[in-house]
């Protein structure tokens, strides 16, 4: 962990454009040891359902139970008309990832996601 | 006469999904107690003409909240397989402490957890070779829950066929239409497991889709 405040929580924003250059697996060690860190990472757009399972697979393996409980993941979604406009297919504009035993609670409508992140006696919230 | 009639027709279905590889592996994947066992016993029942005899109370309890079974069935020549994935189960944490609430001393909750995470990954690996995959959800209850959305993106991505099985129609207050108004691009149906109610149309669904 860098120089971090044990009660102080520290987000990533990154990218589409950043993220392209790495591979699949870099991508979610990447995410992984950021959150594994403690830190939250938003993502411009999102993941590949394969990179979704991959990062689930990455998660069970680092989880420890006495420190890592694994990981919670948030998308926002945007419609995109194409088309002509005559379809309308929702894609994901941001994706959030943090440590499980941050992010606490999540309210979420179509266009709306409110966060609480938990960091121990102190609290953050992030809407 | 009309029993006779019946078992023949599902016979028919049954050999055209086993096709020539003898061999079916199917994962059922849903909620807890969305119906997956019954719906299996169900299924065994209409095939092969004997359920599948799985036990649906597990003696402990806690093997509830991440349950994973494996059932093959090698009868006739044909084999079938099942895995049947609480769908929770394909999730991204584990806090063992959800173990205690079952009265786990901390020791056994911490090897639970881990034993789950093991559970986790097999199951996703075990998408990797699957047939199809019918995913129960109890029409009772709101069907969009990020499990079944990770899921079904998962099953699409990997271009693994699918039938959303809005299980438990029998009872009054389920609403196989609130499934198909949410997975509209989806092929849902309609079934009671436990009354062996529309499996035909279930059985007609896989063979669509799983061939």
């Amino acid at each position: 962990m860098d120089s971090k405040e044990s009660n102080a929580l520290k987000m990533d924003f990154l990218s589409s454009d950043a993220l392209k250059t790495r591979t699949g697996m870099e991508k979610i060690s990447m995410i992984v040891d950021k959150v594994k860190d403690g830190d939250l990472v938003v993502i411009e757009g999102g993941l590949t359902p394969e990179e979704e399972a991959d990062l689930i697979e990455t998660t069970m393996r680092e989880i420890d139970v006495e420190n890592f409980m694994g990981i919670d993941i948030f998308t926002l979604e945007t419609n995109k008309t194409s088309f002509f406009g005559l379809s309308k297919k929702k894609t994901i504009g941001i994706t959030i990832i943090g440590p499980a035993n941050v992010m606490k609670a999540v309210k979420k409508k179509s266009n709306f996601l409110s966060m609480i992140a938990n960091l121990g006696d102190s609290g953050a919230s992030l809407h | 006469m009309r029993k006779f009639f019946r078992r023949s027709f599902f016979k028919n279905i049954f050999n055209k999904l086993i096709g020539k590889d003898k061999k079916l592996k199917i994962g059922l994947y849903g909620h807890p107690n969305s119906g997956k066992t019954t719906l299996a016993n169900t299924m065994t029942s209409d095939w092969l003409g004997k359920p599948i005899g799985l036990i649906s109370e597990i003696p402990h309890e806690t093997r509830r909240v991440y349950r994973q079974e494996k059932v093959k069935i090698e009868y006739d020549g044909v084999e079938l397989d099942f895995d049947i994935v609480d769908t929770p189960g394909i999730a991204t944490k584990i806090d063992y402490k959800n173990f205690l609430e079952f009265g786990l001393s901390e020791e056994e909750a911490k090897e639970r957890a881990k034993e789950a995470t093991k559970g986790i990954i097999e199951a996703i690996k075990w998408l990797d070779d699957v047939t199809g995959v019918l995913l129960v959800v109890d029409a009772t209850q709101d069907p969009l829950t990020q499990a079944n959305i990770t899921i079904m993106g998962n099953l699409e991505a990997r271009k693994i066929p699918f039938v959303i099985v809005a299980n438990k129609i029998d009872l009054p207050e389920a609403s196989s239409e609130r499934i198909s108004s949410v997975f509209p691009q989806h092929t849902v149906v309609p079934v009671s497991a436990l009354h062996g109610e529309n499996t035909a149309d279930l059985y007609q669904a896989m063979v669509e889709k799983f061939n």
